[in-house]
């Protein structure tokens, strides 16, 4: 188990402030933050390159604190990768394995397995400079991973990749994962990235940790707005617990007069009449309700009627602009692009839309 | 005329003003006293004395340069900013008045003792290293950090993580990428020492045969009139710069990784 307590890091305009992170062996965890909130310099203390103001750092019962990166065993792979220029990828990847004198022979096997994992045969005898952007990826990966680190940080994976490569790349390190369960802290600003490897995150904005969880505990319950904005949250608005219906267990929330009935077993918190809180409209939750079809008993509770005000094409799916007709509340609708087509949209129509229990969520 | 002719124009000029220089030297070829120079024993004495004095003031200059360069490139300390500008000095004072610092210096109660218990410098040959070292070891120094600049720290970042010492990051990481950048300023520095004049004419004078190295050769017989010694050794001279110079230019080349 790696176990980082307490980092505080001050550095030029960045500051970090008493950042915890717990990773189970084998495990995969993400370090969620956007772009430029000093994820880099985290990474670097972690290393050793960098001395943090305050925090320890274990790996398994040894803190590694006072050591020097090279008595650590992380491994790292910088947003750059910096590939050793006048080393072959062969090279690369036992730099490692001959920089801690390790039994060649021993690793020869495991250095093997890796590269069929990772499918880099045929690029052993080349240099970097003759590597494609994603076969880089992928040598730095293995370069990280021959000499069997307990821990690997992995800075921005997949950035500067075209798409399709992308996907590949992220597939071939879910097998590598899969395969060989290193221990592995990686930072992002995607949470896409980090949804489909990760099995944990810690978000972390402006240079504190706005939550921790498994990955579909932060997508689905985002603690705090700012977390629901960074995952790329739109519809959000401000609303104010009018009633708490016990009987049948709903709060009912009121925004510009417009009123919204939400399950009250989702929330710990306590939420108390007259407070005011922060609603979370999931834009693919809802759904536009087709004219003259009933409607399910439990989609009743919040059906609203409304305009739409645009519509735009976004390529695998549209996203409507519609505006309650009672509080003149606007949303943000994604649908698929055969229901768009089905149910026969336009701008300046009225429709009604039904909010699912799943599509609101509430932050205190 | 376009801009583009003149710039160029510009850069002919230069060519032809030095190409021009190098060129008149020929007219006095085969004088009478030519060949005879050329043979003379104070004259090859002269070249073999600079070739060594350059190489050995070339070899303790990059002893103590390339650490510090890469202090400078690598490392924030406290006076980094005053270390960096007095490397310029050598660069921006004259040289005479460097070779007088010497002077100056071991005629203090220090220098009097280094020059009795240990090497002499004054009118020596290791006066000829010691002025050349200073006027080189700033140059090598700055020359060297500019290679290392080049180079990411973040190389020597992930083969630390990897398990090598700073030690075997430095040897085998940022060396063998910086080489053809190092070797290029020490060769740099090894001809600005090898045509070193005022300082070293100052601290360790102009005896032929002792301490008469080859630009201090051409001023002397420049100064008794002795023409044709003079062009045989500023032929010579520049001979070994365009070599050099070439030498740069191949190190220079097939330098880039990606």
């Amino acid at each position: 188990m790696i176990k980082i307590d307490g980092l505080t890091i001050l550095f030029d305009s960045f500051k970090i402030v008493d950042l915890n992170i717990q990773i189970e062996e084998g495990g995969f965890h993400f370090l969620l933050g956007p772009t430029g909130s000093g994820k880099t310099l985290i990474l670097e203390s972690i290393m050793g390159l960098r001395k943090p103001k305050t925090g320890r750092i274990w790996i398994g019962d040894r803190e590694v604190q006072g050591l020097p990166p090279e008595l650590r065993g992380i491994s790292y792979v910088p947003q750059d990768l910096a590939l050793f220029p006048h080393l072959n990828v062969k090279g690369n990847i036992f730099f490692g394995i001959k920089a801690r004198d390790l039994d060649i022979r021993i690793y020869e096997e495991y250095v093997h397995a890796l590269v069929e994992v990772m499918r880099v045969e045929h690029l052993l005898e080349r240099y970097p400079a003759h590597l494609s952007g994603g076969e880089k990826k992928q040598v730095a990966l293995l370069r990280a991973l021959a000499p069997k680190p307990k821990l690997l940080l992995l800075d921005e994976p997949f950035s500067g990749l075209d798409p399709s490569i992308k996907v590949d790349i992220q597939h071939l390190l879910k097998n590598l994962h899969a395969s060989f369960h290193p221990t592995t802290l990686c930072v992002t600003h995607d949470f896409e990235e980090a949804y489909f490897l990760g099995d944990g995150m810690t978000i972390f904005i402006e240079g504190k940790v706005e939550q921790v969880g498994k990955r579909d505990d932060v997508f689905l319950k985002p603690k705090s707005k700012k977390v629901a904005q960074f995952l790329g949250a739109k519809n959000l608005y401000r609303a104010k617990i009018l009633k708490n219906e016990e009987s049948s267990q709903r709060l009912i929330l009121g925004i510009n007069g417009l009123q919204f009935s939400i399950p009250t077993n989702l929330y710990q918190d306590k939420m108390k009449v007259g407070k005011e809180v922060d609603l979370f409209i999931r834009p693919e939750e809802v759904m536009i309700i087709r004219e003259g079809k009933p409607v399910k008993d439990s989609l009743k509770q919040n059906i609203f009627e409304g305009e739409i005000l645009n519509i735009t094409e976004k390529g695998r799916y549209h996203l409507i602009y519609f505006q309650t007709m009672e509080g003149k509340i606007p949303f943000e609708i994604s649908i698929p692009n055969y229901a768009f087509r089905n149910l026969n949209l336009s701008v300046g129509k009225t429709v009604k839309v039904a909010l699912r229990d799943e599509s609101l969520w509430v932050m205190a | 005329m376009s801009f583009r002719y003149t710039m160029i124009g510009a850069a002919a000029c230069i060519f032809i003003f030095y190409l021009g220089l190098i060129l008149s030297l020929f007219y006095f070829i085969g004088g009478k006293g030519f060949w005879e120079a050329l043979a003379h024993p104070n004259t090859l004495f002269s070249i073999r004395l600079s070739l060594i004095t350059a190489t050995v003031a070339t070899f303790f200059a990059v002893l103590v340069g390339l650490p510090s360069a890469y202090a400078l490139s690598r490392f924030k300390f406290f006076g980094k900013e005053i270390l960096d500008t007095f490397l310029e000095i050598p660069i921006i004072i004259s040289p005479i008045a460097l070779g007088a610092a010497f002077l100056v210096f071991f005629n203090t109660p220090l220098g009097e003792l280094i020059q009795n218990k240990g090497i002499f410098f004054v009118f020596e040959v290791p006066g000829i290293i010691l002025a050349q070292f200073a006027t080189i070891a700033g140059l090598v120094t700055r020359l060297m950090k500019a290679s290392l600049d080049e180079i990411s720290p973040r190389y020597e970042a992930v083969a630390r993580s990897l398990g090598s010492s700073p030690w075997q990051a430095f040897y085998r990481v940022t060396l063998p990428l910086s080489f053809r950048g190092l070797l290029a300023s020490v060769i740099l520095s090894w001809a600005k020492a090898f045509g070193e004049f005022g300082a070293t004419v100052t601290l360790a004078g102009a005896m032929p045969g002792k301490t008469e190295t080859m630009p201090v050769a051409i001023f002397t017989a420049l100064a008794s009139a002795n023409i044709d010694k003079a062009i045989v050794l500023i032929l010579i001279l520049v001979a070994f710069g365009l070599f050099i110079l070439y030498s740069v230019r191949l190190t220079g080349k097939r330098y880039r990784y990606d």
